[in-house]
């Protein structure tokens, strides 16, 4: 593990006090049983329920495009920059591409995160990265890349999905030509239950196997063209619920996009009533 | 598609493309959709490492080794061993590995391969618990690209599975704890050993679009042609990762049936691998380099 | 049905040596005394050291008249005029392609050296210039000969005949440049309905028979709607197969080799024809034809 030596860091071996309190001393059944009781979640929400989805653009004012995402206590800052030669490539490719950067703020999660980008980091931004470039006319730009960076300020779940959509707004405000508009969303798996659009404990506890089936699934969809542009899935699922869990994560991914197209006409308004 | 999309010599041009776009079910070595190349693999290739295999598909060509070695459990996981894998790119593979140039595919695959092997149904961590909170057995496992001519993922999760599968992990006689100090004694015989349990191993089969039809295995050629790839990860039956490569949108009609696909090969790519490990003799000639 | 996956041990690997009691000629090594005597020259693969001449690469020796040249199995193409390759467009530049001939440098095809369309008689003009990457783009694949042969090595190419021009579609293989024996011809329309272009490079070229050549002005129509039909495909895969296992096992790659290895292989499935011990026995069977006609 390479060390940063330019910053101070925390020392290695510090364990967040969290792991030393009760709620630690539980079993995970009992604790996984305390996250849903008769049906309804820690928050209040039914199963299937979303958060609340609030969206912004135009946070960052140097940006070319900007959005910032609120999804329940997970909030996400998004931020597009303007096409750029692709740095050390000497050949000639005929599509652009996009460059992602996923990074976790220090503060962002119970335990504290390094300034560098760790693996988990470096993954989310891959998927990112293919999630947006199957809705971007790269062909628009050949030679170039756009820089689309997303910093998450607080983890409350669902955080890469949160900003893969945000980030596809980014994008729209930036004025970059794209084929669609791009909405993902989140479910977590444990035996029967599955939670849309889990909070930060629920994904948690579903990565780990208390039950036999159990699992995280991300779905990112294309609103208008129905495609999956992509799908990541980790834990111990079988076929039947995974393909449920696409028919139905697909629903939900819809039902957000009205707020996208929302939030994307209020932006333009805005600029028409300015001036 | 997966990498070497820069390579200049070996860009396919839209017309060869068309040829390749598979509308009968034969594919330009013959093969059809379902079909796999033949494989090579040999085990106990290593002899510093305590378990290892090599795996040549084709032009393919990765080695696997893992180490063992004994260290502290992560505090929030107290019961359980680490696993970590490893992937190196080597130049030797291709000059665009060179430097930092395999890096993203190295990240790539091994964080395919630690989400697959994540979930405790498909690989028991707590196994490797020598003494809770304390001491836990640490397996490194390496893979090195030698050669890379298509269809990586596949390759190197069976190496993977294959190398798991021939590791040994040296027996504990006694633990003494002294306030902080941990004494461990292991066996001093070589052969007291116990094997890993890797039947729920995951293999990853990699399910390629090209056109409007999915095939498996491509080579180096066709996954130039393919505008993109779902990898899923099959254990038990169970798919355990899903994740794709390359840039393409599916279908979800598509996304199922590459699914259902992945998965019938992966049974039968775990029957093949099964049956070819049962063959294994003990002592026999290693084949690396013959 | 699909088939079975075929999994192996390495200690199960099967020899694809065809060598059936012949003399093994001697085999130079870089630095290895070939010559003492002053009265030689100085070919490919050799160098000169106090009137002494040595090998520079691995390989045999072959000695015309005077000309003393050590020939490696392996080695890049080393261009000749004349002859008939097959190569990839790997950069666009100004008034020239840069093409992948697998030899060991980059080769050139002046816009000049090509036929453009609407006759050959035409000056060219900035426009076509500009043009250049609709006529030939990156990654496209062109049959060529070569015109000239530079100081460097590097080979400059044309096209200055319907037979040449870019490929349609079809299949690459690539073997060794010196697996290919120079012939007469290196186009063949063989009577299986598959046409095919030796490169003396080593890349050989596999694509239906097209009978419409009036149509193919200077080689830049190409046909993308046209749908191989199943046999068709079937046959291209069974000699890119049969290729690959007579590269493998070392026969030189010309029209009968290739013919008598596509005979040899019908009596195996598409899909086997990928086993190593099917194509080692291919490779086999056509060795022996090929020395029984010889002989005769």
């Amino acid at each position: 593990m390479p060390v940063d030596h330019k910053r101070i860091n925390a020392p290695e071996s510090a364990v967040p006090y969290k792991l030393f309190t009760k709620l630690n001393t539980e079993s995970l059944k009992e604790q996984y049983q305390k996250a849903i009781r008769d049906g309804i979640r820690v928050d209040g929400r039914k199963p299937s329920e979303h958060r609340k989805i609030f969206l912004k653009t135009g946070i960052v004012a140097h940006a070319k495009g900007s959005a910032y995402i609120e999804q329940g206590n997970t909030k996400v800052v998004t931020s597009v920059f303007d096409p750029r030669e692709i740095p050390n490539r000497t050949d000639y490719c005929l599509k652009g591409e996009i460059y992602c950067e996923f990074k976790f703020a220090p503060f962002s999660c119970p335990k504290r995160r390094l300034h560098q980008q760790d693996s988990q980091e470096k993954e989310c931004s891959a998927i990112m990265k293919k999630a947006l470039e199957a809705v971007v006319c790269r062909e628009e730009f050949p030679n170039f890349q756009v820089d689309v960076y997303a910093l998450v300020l607080h983890n409350d779940g669902s955080a890469l999905s949160a900003a893969v959509t945000a980030a596809g707004v980014a994008l729209a405000s930036a004025g970059i030509p794209m084929f669609d508009i791009i909405t993902s969303s989140t479910l977590a798996i444990q035996g029967e239950h599955s939670l849309f659009d889990p909070n930060f404990r629920e994904e948690l506890l579903s990565e780990i196997a208390i039950e036999k089936e159990h699992g995280v699934v991300i779905l990112c969809v294309t609103s208008t063209h129905q495609q999956i542009s992509h799908f990541h899935q980790t834990g111990n699922l079988q076929l039947n619920t995974i393909t449920q869990s696409i028919d139905t994560l697909h629903n939900t991914c819809k039902e957000i996009v009205p707020v996208v197209q929302k939030c994307l006409v209020k932006s333009v308004l805005s600029v028409i009533s300015e001036s | 598609m997966l990498i070497l999309s820069s390579e200049k010599t070996d860009n396919p041009a839209r017309i060869e493309r068309t040829y390749y776009l598979i509308s009968e079910n034969i594919r330009i070595d013959g093969r059809e959709r379902e079909d796999y190349r033949p494989m090579e693999i040999e085990t106990d290739v290593v002899s510093h490492a305590f378990g290892s295999s090599r795996l040549r598909l084709a032009n393919t060509d990765v080695l696997v080794a893992v180490k063992i070695e004994v260290d502290a459990p992560y505090p929030e996981r107290p019961l359980e061993g680490k696993l970590e894998f490893f992937v190196d790119c080597s130049a030797n593979a291709t000059p665009e590995f060179e430097g930092r140039g395999g890096e993203e595919l190295a990240v790539e695959l091994s964080n395919c391969l630690s989400s697959a092997y994540r979930s405790e149904e498909v690989f028991n961590l707590k196994k490797l618990c020598i003494m809770k909170g304390r001491k836990c057995w640490k397996l490194y496992v390496d893979i090195l690209l030698l050669e890379v001519g298509g269809n990586l993922f596949d390759a190197v999760s069976i190496a993977v599975k294959a190398a798991l599968w021939n590791t040994q992990i040296p027996k504990i006689k006694s633990i003494n704890v002294d306030g902080s100090n941990i004494d461990i004694q292991v066996c001093d015989d070589i052969f007291s050993c116990t094997k890993l349990d890797v039947t729920g191993a995951p293999l990853m089969v990699t399910v390629c679009k090209i056109g409007d039809k999915c095939i498996v295995d491509p080579n180096a050629a066709e996954e130039q042609c393919s505008v993109g790839a779902v990898v899923v990860a099959v254990s038990r039956g169970n798919i355990c990762t899903i994740s794709q490569t390359g840039t393409g949108s599916f279908h979800p009609d598509t996304f199922k049936s590459c699914l259902i696909l992945g998965i019938s090969v992966a049974q039968r790519l775990e029957d093949s691998l099964t049956e070819t490990l049962g063959e294994i003799k003990a002592n026999q000639d290693v084949g690396f380099l013959k | 049905m699909p088939q079975k996956i075929q999994m192996r041990l390495a200690s199960n690997r099967v020899d694809t040596s065809v060598v059936i009691n012949r003399d093994i000629p001697a085999i130079y090594t870089p630095g290895q005394i070939i010559s003492n005597q002053n009265e030689f020259l100085r070919g490919h693969g050799t160098y000169e050291e106090n009137g002494q001449l040595k090998a520079s690469v691995a390989g045999v020796r072959e000695k015309v008249d005077i000309l003393i040249s050590v020939r490696p199995l392996k080695s890049r193409y080393h261009g000749k005029v004349g002859d008939v390759v097959v190569g990839r467009i790997i950069e666009v530049q100004q008034k020239r392609w840069k093409v992948n001939t697998n030899s060991i440098l980059d080769s050139v095809l002046l816009i000049s050296s090509v036929n453009l369309p609407g006759g050959e008689l035409r000056r060219r003009s900035a426009e076509d210039e500009h043009m250049m990457r609709k006529y030939l783009q990156e990654g496209d694949l062109i049959s060529a000969e070569v015109q000239s042969v530079y100081s460097d090595g590097s080979l400059s190419l044309h096209t200055r005949s319907l037979k040449y021009g870019k490929l349609g579609q079809g299949v690459l293989v690539k073997v060794f440049p010196s697996l290919i024996k120079i012939s007469k011809t290196h186009f063949h329309n063989l009577s299986i309905g598959v046409s095919l272009i030796l490169g003396t490079n080593g890349f050989i070229w596999i694509c239906p028979i097209i009978n419409n050549t009036e149509e193919n002005v200077g080689g830049f129509v190409q046909n993308l709607e046209e749908v191989v039909p199943k046999s068709i495909r079937a046959t291209m895969a069974r000699i890119r197969n049969c290729i690959l296992a007579l590269a493998q096992s070392k026969v030189m790659l010309f029209d009968s080799s290739i013919t008598y290895a596509y005979e040899e292989s019908t009596k195996y499935t598409l899909a086997e024809l990928l086993l190593p011990e099917v194509m080692a026995d291919v490779a086999l069977s056509t060795q022996q034809k090929l020395i029984l006609s010889e002989t005769e």
